[in-house]
């Protein structure tokens, strides 16, 4: 252990006194940053330069107070006036005027279910969906005229939801899911811890993907020889790994650097509030483990390559599972609970990514599934970091050439 | 004289071919010691296994009696050796040395005086990336004696010199074997393996084929050799005594002696018609030992027999 620590230092600071790292190191929270702002300044220009939509209502239905009345309460960005321009002359009406729309609201509303809308050219693709609110107002109206109650009207008019409720294993019978579930709570309550276990664990897969380029670069480099002769592979491997957990864990620094400014500030969300709960522990520590199982698959694939750029099929693919979670996002965000999610949860190389995606969207935790899958990955990180090391060992002295997955199935054999 | 290293009996295979075939052969305290072997003969294997980056089959090897090697008292230099790229000269010769556990200050003050020997002085502070080859074989030499170890494994430490390094080289690994070093070399270059081991260790397709001190191995296997220049038929020698074999090329041809063959009487018995326009008498040496193990010709077991 005392070895493996010196080969941490000395990984450590040979890439803290690096230029290509020190650039990276920076340079991806500026780009990442950097282009939010951008971002942000564009949307913020849109915003600002939105005109407002001229609406001209003919109204032969007595209508019109109702459609102001829901535009209100909408906050449509409209601005409405009642017309009794002919229809075969708006036409000419609009190719002279921007962002308006005239709406006909006479019997072919109540005889053929259709209101002519018509508007001007580059109105907004938002407008059309925003009328569709219209509906409601139409629709009590007409109701009303066939002679419906209040009480009836009432009862047709409240939509039918479909209120979902989840059976959960776990749940107490005190009323917490209806609790979590209510719209009161700030669900960024939940999302900033989520968000910092995630930049931890991208950082350090980051870092881990240096590991990577390490491993390959003692071979290219011949020095392996001369460094295993005074360490052992096992211990050139762990050193490896704790360096660039810390040189990852400085990257996460410097990205949180840039992040908690910029959300304390620009977006002026209470971080350190919400960063301070327990939950944080448990995020942090699955992120933890999601590097030490992609490190130890890194160091020892690396090893078996002579340079990044002769990297085989099978290299390659390994290359690209740290990635795998993001072919998750999907459906996990629509169903956190569903059935790909759970997979996901129990497949190794997925675990870390799925497993934090859904505690952070998640309301209730399903422990039972956290400690199954803690397990499993905990179980993948022994036996991937007894694999990487045979694989290592030999792999490290083989030089100038790849090896074959068949010599690694031999080294691992062995 | 003490053992510094003992090697025994040592096997290994690569597969299904053994590559090493019960290798046997110790290095004492203040000796050179030559490995010595054409290509692929076992002698960087031989290496690593002493130096626990492989595992023999079989075979012990034991540091001073003791069954562990302390590699901290060990200095390496392998064969396939580099450095890396994007480091200072000084950091990478200390991180090297804390490897070995040795103390910092003095690693430190022994690296400048061994930078300023191998005019390097002031390269202290330059990327590796920036050295020559030749300056960075400097360099890894350095790393490998810092420490103070009291085995040096050197393999083919004279690969890519230029005759004025190799002389350096030579000159501070004679030194370090005067002040009680022991010193384990493989090379191929045998004339300057011939000027400076004490003893050697040659070795063909992973067996033994000599095992002794330089003297011991001139004179029992350099005999004398007689080269004639010019025009002669080959059955002109046949009749010579005490020829143990016959090369004729173009016009030269060389006769190897018998073994304890007197020079002097023996030119006496040269017949009177051949045609001689050069002639020439000396012992084999090592070098053309080396080629005829090499290149499989029966020198060697020729003499073995008649040595028999």
């Amino acid at each position: 252990m005392h070895n493996a620590m010196k080969v941490a230092k000395w990984e450590i600071k040979r890439n803290l006194k690096n230029k290509s790292f020190l650039i990276g190191l920076f340079l991806t929270p500026i780009l990442f940053f950097g282009f939010m702002l951008i971002g942000s300044l564009f949307g913020d220009d849109s915003g600002e330069s939105a005109v407002t939509t001229h609406v001209y209502v003919h109204d032969e239905l007595g209508v019109y107070e109702a459609i102001e009345a829901t535009a209100r309460q909408h906050e449509f960005d409209w601005k409405i006036q009642a017309t009794d321009i002919a229809e075969k002359d708006i036409q000419k009406e609009l190719i002279e005027s921007e962002n308006t729309a005239y709406l006909y609201f006479d019997d072919r509303a109540y005889s053929e279910g259709v209101i002519p809308v018509y508007a001007s050219e580059e109105m907004s693709p938002f407008f059309m969906n925003q009328v569709q609110v219209l509906e409601a107002p139409v629709k009590a109206l007409q109701m009303k005229k066939l002679g419906l109650s209040d009480e009836q009207l009432a009862a047709v008019t409240t939509g039918i939801v479909f209120d979902e409720t989840i059976a959960t294993t776990e749940t107490d019978g005190n009323g917490e899911t209806a609790e979590s579930g209510s719209l009161g709570e700030d669900p960024l309550e939940q999302f900033v811890p989520g968000l910092f276990a995630g930049i931890i664990l991208l950082s350090i897969v980051f870092a881990g993907m240096y590991i990577f380029q390490s491993a390959s670069q003692e071979k290219k480099d011949k020095i392996a020889e001369i460094i295993l002769s005074s360490v052992t592979p096992g211990e050139l491997m762990q050193g490896k790994i704790i360096g660039y957990f810390v040189l990852g864990i400085v990257q996460a620094v410097v990205f949180l650097g840039f992040a908690l400014p910029f959300a304390i500030i620009k977006l002026e969300i209470p971080v350190f509030e919400y960063l301070f709960v327990p939950e944080t522990l448990l995020l942090v520590s699955i992120a933890v483990l999601g590097y030490l199982l992609f490190s130890s698959i890194f160091v020892g694939i690396g090893a078996t390559m002579a340079d990044m750029s002769s990297a085989g099929q099978f290299q390659g693919f390994v290359m690209m599972l740290p990635f795998l979670p993001f072919v998750f996002i999907g459906p996990v965000l629509s169903d956190p609970s569903g059935i790909v999610a759970q997979v996901g949860t129990y497949i190794p190389f997925t675990a870390p990514g799925v497993l934090l995606l859904r505690l952070t969207v998640l309301d209730v935790w399903p422990w039972m599934q956290i400690g199954i899958s803690l397990v499993i990955l905990l179980v993948s990180i022994w036996i991937f970091m007894k694999l990487a090391g045979k694989i290592f060992k030999v792999g490290i002295l083989m030089y100038g050439k790849n090896a074959s997955p068949k010599e690694m199935l031999k080294w691992l054999r062995a | 004289m003490e053992t510094m290293l003992s090697v025994k009996d040592l096997e290994k295979s690569f597969k299904d071919k053994q590559v090493l075939k019960r290798v046997s052969f110790d290095v004492h305290k203040g000796e050179i010691m030559a490995i010595l072997g054409p290509n692929g003969a076992g002698k960087s294997t031989t290496i690593r296994n002493i130096m626990g980056i492989m595992y023999p089959d079989a075979g012990t090897i034991s540091f001073q009696n003791h069954a562990d090697i302390p590699r901290h008292k060990i200095g390496y230099l392998p064969e396939e050796r580099g450095l890396y790229k994007n480091v200072k000269v000084m950091d990478i010769l200390l991180y090297l040395a804390e490897l070995k556990n040795y103390p910092l200050h003095k690693a430190k003050e022994r690296a400048l005086a061994y930078l300023k020997k191998f005019d390097l002085e002031g390269k202290e502070n330059v990327n590796v990336e920036e050295l020559s080859k030749g300056m960075s074989q400097k360099v890894q030499f350095i790393s490998s004696i810092l420490h103070e170890p009291e085995l040096l494994i050197l393999d083919e430490p004279f690969s890519g010199l230029d005759p004025v390094s190799q002389d350096l080289f030579k000159e501070e690994i004679r030194s370090l074997a005067d002040q009680g070093t022991a010193i384990l070399l493989s090379s191929h270059q045998m004339n300057l393996v011939e000027e400076m081991c004490d003893r050697l260790f040659m070795i063909q397709r992973g067996q033994k084929v000599i095992y002794g001190t330089l003297d011991d191995v001139k004179t029992e296997y350099a005999s004398f050799k007689c080269t004639i220049r010019g025009k002669n038929e080959l059955s002109a020698f046949e009749q010579i005594p005490e020829v143990r074999r016959i090369d004729q090329k173009e016009d030269a041809t060389i006769l190897h002696l018998s073994k304890n063959t007197h020079p002097a009487t023996w030119l006496k018995s040269l017949p009177d018609h051949l045609t001689i326009q050069e002639l020439r008498i000396d012992r084999i040496s090592l070098h053309e030992i080396f080629i005829d193990i090499a290149t499989d010709k029966n020198l060697l077991q020729e003499a073995g027999e008649i040595h028999a």
